[in-house]
């Protein structure tokens, strides 16, 4: 097939579209009643869901670990205090980036050329990596917040390696994740196995969308 | 800046003329009658909402293509069901389809056939392409120049001819 058969062959739609495109003037009318939705107007409730729990989460945990420094620091066992402030400064952060992400990605412009657009959208969306990145983070304090002091003492050896071991484990299985879980590792199996599932697929989309659009840059250089 | 009733005349009527841009766009990336609806929805939306920022510099169907475009790469990007829905064309499955159908109908279904699975860049041109824009228009709606579009079309087409000589 020829360059003029393929364009003439398309040309064909044109004539379908006159016999079957009935737009819908109604829904163009009501669209003009429409006020323009601000970015919490245009979110997913899971999404607005997930930040919320986020959200109290964080603002209780911040009201009553204050609370404990403040008031009863002395009584309180300080590895349940520390592992979990280490958690919530965490939390915070990454739910931070999170929103932060989000408002960026709603102010990218649809009318912007095509390359341009899709590319922002896509490495604000891969930059969301960052969020997950911080929340492996909290990993080892999940193996320390039920630790006290009387475990020291009353504990043997064994009991004690075999606790400390796994909180070593834990330290370094969340710094390799956070130093590896990046735009570069994409291909790597492990990176599949952990963004794998529904949730993660506009993720793992995007990645394939900065991919194509290397292909289309001159000197094919996406940067995260 | 426009009056809000100047807006609303000038979104009736660009939806009214250049339609047919929405819908094709709809089509190539959503094979899925519901779907379709939702996409045609959210790129009106989109169109509604940009109006008051729309710059007479571009042509509007310039201006149209990055909207319809951009909301159509977008909105493949966030859906996670639509991509499990599609299945590309094997040569048994064409024959199943196909039957039926005029030679036209026939080839005008594989070339869309052909071009919805395409990456949804590669697609975005082919459509500009077909719709016969010119290299400056395309690189213009695309973002990227002129010798480019120019070499991306040609291996695209390669690709198109290759899949309609597996079939014949």
């Amino acid at each position: 097939m020829n360059e003029l058969e393929l364009k003439q062959l398309w040309q064909t739609t044109n004539k379908k579209l006159e016999e079957n495109l009935a737009m819908n003037v109604k829904l163009a009318d009501d669209l003009t009643r429409l006020k323009v939705h601000g970015i919490i107007g245009s979110m997913k409730p899971i999404k607005l869901f997930t930040i919320f729990i986020g959200f109290l989460w964080v603002v209780i945990g911040a009201g009553y670990l204050g609370g404990v420094f403040a008031n009863t620091y002395q009584e309180a066992n300080k590895f349940f205090l520390y592992s979990a402030t280490v958690q919530v400064v965490l939390t915070a952060i990454a739910l931070g980036i999170y929103i932060f992400q989000l408002s960026l990605i709603y102010q990218v412009e649809n009318t912007d050329p095509i390359l341009q657009t899709q590319k922002k959208l896509a490495q604000l969306k891969v930059s969301t990596l960052w969020a997950a990145r911080i929340m492996f983070l909290q990993i080892p304090v999940w193996t320390t917040f039920w630790w006290n002091e009387s475990m020291l003492s009353d504990w043997n050896v064994l009991q004690l390696g075999v606790t400390a071991s796994v909180t070593v484990a834990a330290i370094i299985l969340s710094i390799w994740l956070f130093l590896n879980i990046k735009y570069e590792n994409r291909h790597k199996k492990w990176f599949h196995l952990i963004f794998s599932g529904n949730e993660w697929s506009p993720l793992m989309k995007s990645i394939d969308l900065l991919d194509q659009i290397k292909d289309y840059e001159p000197d094919g250089n996406v940067k995260i | 800046m426009m009056e809000k009733e100047e807006q609303k005349n000038f979104f009736q009527e660009i939806i009214n003329q250049h339609k047919g841009i929405l819908f094709k766009v709809a089509r190539l990336y959503c094979r899925d009658e519901e779907d379709r609806q939702d996409l045609l929805q959210e790129m009106m939306i989109q169109i509604w909402q940009s109006l008051h920022k729309y710059n007479d510099q571009y042509k509007i169907s310039t201006w149209l293509y990055r909207i319809s475009l951009n909301v159509a790469i977008s909105y493949f990007r966030k859906s996670s069901k639509r991509e499990q829905r599609y299945t590309p064309l094997t040569e048994k499955t064409a024959q199943i389809a196909l039957e039926d159908k005029s030679e036209n109908e026939n080839q005008l279904l594989l070339l869309e056939q052909f071009i919805s699975e395409l990456k949804e860049i590669d697609k975005a041109l082919m459509i500009l392409y077909l719709e016969d824009k010119s290299h400056t228009e395309i690189a213009g709606i695309l973002g990227m120049s002129v010798s480019n579009v120019g070499t991306k079309i040609g291996r695209i087409k390669e690709k198109l001819k290759s899949r309609f000589s597996q079939l014949t």
